[in-house]
């Protein structure tokens, strides 16, 4: 055989050989190289990321803190639910597996994908996909366990409001953090997935109700199986907080405004502290369908219903005051004695101011003091604010807090606006007119207050002057129920106001109850002292505003109401002013009887104990 | 330091006509002689073999019966021992004398595959015999290419042009083909590799070799819509291992996490997490030197490594002492075969190669495997102890 080999051929065999073991040595160094790099170099963070492998560490949800109403009575508690979920470093085909998910969830697949797109800075948490699943969902997981690696169920508590969407806007409802949210300061701490408040007490005081998760180590295999628990550590439940609601008034004003059916809101405050009885925004909507994750059908329907019951309307949305603001101008008249009780008007149905001409709504004749606010008297508070002037009437305004925000804790709130001079020339590019001062002293012009602004003006001339800081906070508990925590914001300020000035102003605003166009709140056993308002506005009819205190001589709560498009306060706004005020002051209401039921949002007068 | 380097470099270069002179003379018939035996090859081997035998044990600690792979294992080394020694006796004259009916033979196997083969991972590359296992002929096609290629490039002058190459490259590229179809394109690979170290080592010239790999190059896109998704994802998660790290990225990533943990010295041997739990699939086979990495450490890893390249170095040195071109074409092939699994195994394992299911000889669990690299290795054992007779 190896005849047949020319002798030639071989001549470099040696040498190549001898490449070949240099490259054999070459690899081989390059290989242990790399190895270096891996073992060596780079060991610790590989070594971190096998223990991460095995290791989970599964958060289980902390309840929030109840909700109590200032009688006791839980608004907003908690409820075990199903959480469908997916752990990403196990959904090993994700092609096969999440196509079946998307159908048992009802979801697209690209909303699942996405989610799990957001969810990947962290692969060893739960991807939460769909929370409170109902029980039909649930049981087609499960069925389906073995096609769904990856695939979890974990029982998380989930917000139940038991009122429905009583004293939703007050309380408030819950979502996921947001991007946005998770960049700001304030919400240091929080990771993506978790559930905040995301409007009302809900969201301001979310970090006393949040509680701490408990958290879970487990090792487990490749798989995600679970072979053992190696460490546990429990959740801290958030506290819960005693609110200064009382059911029973926020449920008058609701039913009071589903009556009316028209866009409204109530408040209701306690004249001495501030304390919120009543907070009452309508239409309203169902926090239970935030609990879990609101669905996009929900929240289609929700953010697109064009009288948005997402809107507070009682602190986010400022009204022109009409005639209610005939408080500000007779309490300033006689704050700078350009009227007294004594002072006498005569109306002739229209008021005269160079070549202007201001109508009334018909001539009343010679009026004094109390009745020209009894009556509502349009030329004799034009007359008022001609004589007092536009300066007068905005520090007055401003005393009585209207114009700023109130500083509720609420998460969001609207200023009003109290125009003067200033403003007026800064913003019109004119100087203000004594015609601006007329127009003012009804309320109209560039005048905008809101209604958490209003009742709590009532409740400074209730109170002798005291500007209180409304809060919906009472309490915090501790474990055993006890207060841990008492809310009692210190006075905004106070007004200063000459005591006969003062009851001059409160016996005009009893005349308006007892003999004026405020006679449809009047209560059987108690007598109140408020104002009516009719606020024009050039989008329809008039809103309808009723302000009022009760007891007129020993006021303890205070309400403002108003009305989109109510036309006349009097009639539209007094009557659920009424039923608050009887709530609050736990007058039994006879003729009640015959009102039709509340419409209320579904569930809304469930849970009464 | 290079193995086998000074002899190989002495024979070329100082005593080629005294090499040729001694290859003149009539080969002496009267078979190996024993006492001739490499024995750091057989020890080498020996260790290697012991080396896997006790790495499987930990990798296969958390299947459910790991007996079952252990007893599997010492039948394959049984059988794998019969067929080193058989290998050894026979010699590779003989077989290569028998090159037509190993190559039909072969070619046989590779079509019954596609016809009665088990379907396995997606692939139908396994015969199935009942109670010895499953046999994988594209692991017999291994030895038979270096066998039949040796033999078809002994005696003839080498090829000096692209065109006279065409029928070595219809040599191997028929049961390339066979084989790629099946899947299996990491044997492929190893086929291709072989062929071209023994074309190499055949004295083709360079640029014939540069030609055939610019026309290799050249036909990439054109392979490349033959590859399965599957080959093409590894391709691509290669090149960038964070495009899927659920999917075909995930056991690169398992892997080099495995390696790297193990640090130093290592977790210990049945103590690595990676290992135990599961985390790394095909960890007895194609992913077997993570366990080595993660449980034995750099330390380990490296005393693997060596083990290979003292047992390459043997094979070399067989090489270039061999007592003809034949048994020289024969040894590099074992050689270059050896060489490009345990590059291409470990170096898929730390993330320097795509992933390609290719076993590292005498750990990997699979007993074609193992019985090809047997056959392998007494081809070389045969080859040393002819050296030796005629250099005495």
């Amino acid at each position: 055989m190896a005849v047949r080999r020319p002798p030639e051929v071989d001549e470099d065999a040696g040498l190549r050989l001898v490449a070949l073991g240099v490259v054999t040595v070459l690899l081989f160094v390059v290989l242990l190289g790399r190895l270096w790099q891996l073992q060596i170099i780079h060991g610790q963070e590989y070594l971190q990321q096998s223990e991460e492998n095995r290791l989970r560490d599964l958060r289980i949800p902390a309840p929030r803190g109840v909700l109590y109403d200032r009688r006791g009575r839980a608004l907003v508690s908690n409820r075990a639910a199903f959480t469908i979920s997916v752990l990403s470093m196990e959904l090993r085909d994700p092609d096969r597996v999440l196509p079946r998910l998307a159908q048992i969830l009802g979801m697209s697949e690209a909303e699942i994908r996405e989610r799990l797109r957001q969810g990947r800075s962290r692969p060893f948490e739960p991807v939460r996909l769909r929370r409170d699943a109902p029980p039909a969902v649930v049981a087609m997981v499960e069925e389906n366990r073995l096609d769904l690696p990856g695939v979890i169920v974990e029982v998380e508590p989930v917000r139940h409001y038991l009122g429905g969407g009583l004293a939703a806007h007050a309380i408030g409802y819950l979502g996921e953090i947001s991007q946005a949210e998770l960049a700001q300061p304030a919400w240091r701490g929080y990771r993506m997935g978790d559930l905040i408040g995301k409007a009302g007490v809900e969201r301001v005081y979310d970090r006393i109700l949040r509680g701490r998760d408990g958290r879970l180590r487990v090792e487990v295999d490749s798989r995600g199986r679970a072979l053992r628990v190696l460490r546990r550590e429990p959740w801290i439940p958030g506290r819960s907080m005693v609110l200064t609601i009382d059911r029973d008034v926020q449920e008058a004003a609701e039913a009071g405004l589903a009556q009316e059916g028209k866009p409204g809101a109530v408040v209701a405050l306690d004249v001495a502290t501030g304390e919120v009885l009543a907070l009452a925004s309508f239409p309203a909507f169902d926090p239970n369908l935030f609990a879990a994750g609101i669905s996009a059908r929900d929240w289609q329907r929700i953010s697109r219903d064009p009288a948005h019951p997402l809107l507070n309307r009682a602190v986010d949305t400022a009204y022109e005051p009409g005639s209610v603001f005939k408080v500000v101008t007779a309490a300033a008249a006689l704050a700078r004695g350009t009227a007294t009780r004594a002072t006498r008007i005569r109306c002739p149905g229209a008021f005269r101011l160079g070549g202007w001409v201001w109508r009334d709504l018909r001539a009343h004749g010679t009026v004094d003091f109390t009745t020209g606010v009894a009556l509502s008297c349009n030329v004799f508070f034009y007359t008022l604010g001609h004589r007092t002037g536009g300066e007068a009437m905005s520090q007055m305004a401003r005393a009585l807090g209207l114009g700023e925000r109130t500083e509720i804790d609420l998460p969001s709130e609207t200023a009003g606006l109290i125009p003067d001079d200033a403003w007026k020339r800064r913003h019109v590019g004119e100087p203000w007119f004594p015609g601006d001062s007329v127009n003012m002293s009804i309320g109209q012009g560039w005048v905008n207050v809101t209604a958490v602004q209003v009742a709590r003006m009532m409740a400074a001339i209730a109170n002798g002057g005291t500007l209180v800081r409304p809060h919906l906070a009472r309490e915090v508990l501790g474990s055993d129920g006890t207060a841990v925590q008492r809310f009692r914001p210190a006075p905004a300020g106070r007004v200063e106001m000459a005591p006969e000035a003062l009851a001059t102003l409160r016996d005009s605003l009893r005349a308006v109850v007892e003999r004026g166009t405020g006679r449809r709140v009047r209560l059987p056993s108690v007598s109140a002292a408020g104002k009516t308002g009719s606020a024009e506005n050039p989008r329809g009819k008039p809103h309808a505003w009723f302000a009022v205190y009760a007891p007129a001589d020993r006021p303890t709560v205070a309400v403002a109401v108003v009305i989109e498009h109510g036309f006349r306060g009097g009639l539209a706004a007094a009557p659920i002013a009424r039923r608050v005020l009887a709530a609050a002051l736990r007058i039994p209401l006879p003729d009640e009887e015959a009102a039709p039921a509340p419409r209320l949002p579904a569930g809304a007068r469930g849970g009464r104990p | 330091m290079t193995p086998g380097g000074p002899r190989a470099g002495a024979e070329g270069r100082g005593a080629p006509r005294a090499v040729s002179t001694l290859a003149l003379a009539p080969p002496v018939r009267d078979g190996p002689r024993w006492r001739d035996l490499d024995l750091v090859l057989v020890a080498t081997t020996a260790a290697l073999i012991a080396f896997g035998f006790v790495v499987l044990a930990s990798a296969t600690a958390g299947a459910g019966d790991p007996r079952t792979y252990l007893r599997a294992r010492a039948l394959h080394l049984g059988l794998g021992v019969v067929a080193l020694a058989l290998t050894a006796r026979v010699g590779y004259h003989r077989l290569c004398a028998l090159w037509r009916w190993l190559y039909l033979l072969t070619l046989a196997l590779l079509v019954a595959v596609m016809v009665v083969g088990d379907v396995r991972l997606g692939a139908q590359r396994w015969i199935n015999l009942g109670p010895l296992g499953a046999f994988q002929p594209s692991e017999l096609a291994k030895v038979t290419l270096i066998l039949t290629l040796a033999r078809h490039l002994d005696g003839r002058r080498p090829p000096e042009t692209l065109w006279g190459v065409a029928p070595y490259l219809l040599h191997v590229g028929i049961l390339v083909l066979l084989i790629v179809q099946q899947p299996d394109m990491g044997t492929g690979m190893v086929l291709v590799a072989i062929a071209a170290g023994m074309l190499f080592l055949a004295g083709v010239r360079l640029r014939v070799l540069a030609g055939l790999a610019g026309l290799g190059l050249m036909g990439f896109p054109f392979l490349w819509s033959f590859l399965h998704d599957y080959q093409r994802r590894r391709l691509l998660v290669f090149l960038n291992p964070d495009i899927d790290p659920l999917g075909a990225g995930y056991a690169l990533n398992q892997a080099k996490i495995a390696v790297g943990s193990g640090q130093l010295w290592g977790k210990g041997l049945f103590a690595g997490t990676q290992n135990l739990l599961r985390f790394i699939p095909e960890q007895h086979t194609d992913f077997i030197f993570t366990v080595v990495g993660e449980e034995l450490g750099f330390v380990g890893a490296a005393v693997l490594l060596a083990l290979f390249l003292v047992w390459l170095w043997r094979a070399l040195a067989i090489a270039a002492a061999a007592p003809d071109r034949l048994g020289r074409l024969v040894a590099g092939g074992v050689a270059v075969m050896v060489l490009f699994h345990v590059v291409v195994n470990v170096g898929m394992t730390v993330g320097l190669m795509p992933i390609t299911g290719i076993p590292l000889p005498f750990l990997s669990y699979g007993g074609s495997a193992l019985l090809s690299l047997c056959t392998a290795t007494g081809l070389l054992l045969n080859i040393g102890m002819g050296r030796r007779r005629l250099l005495r």
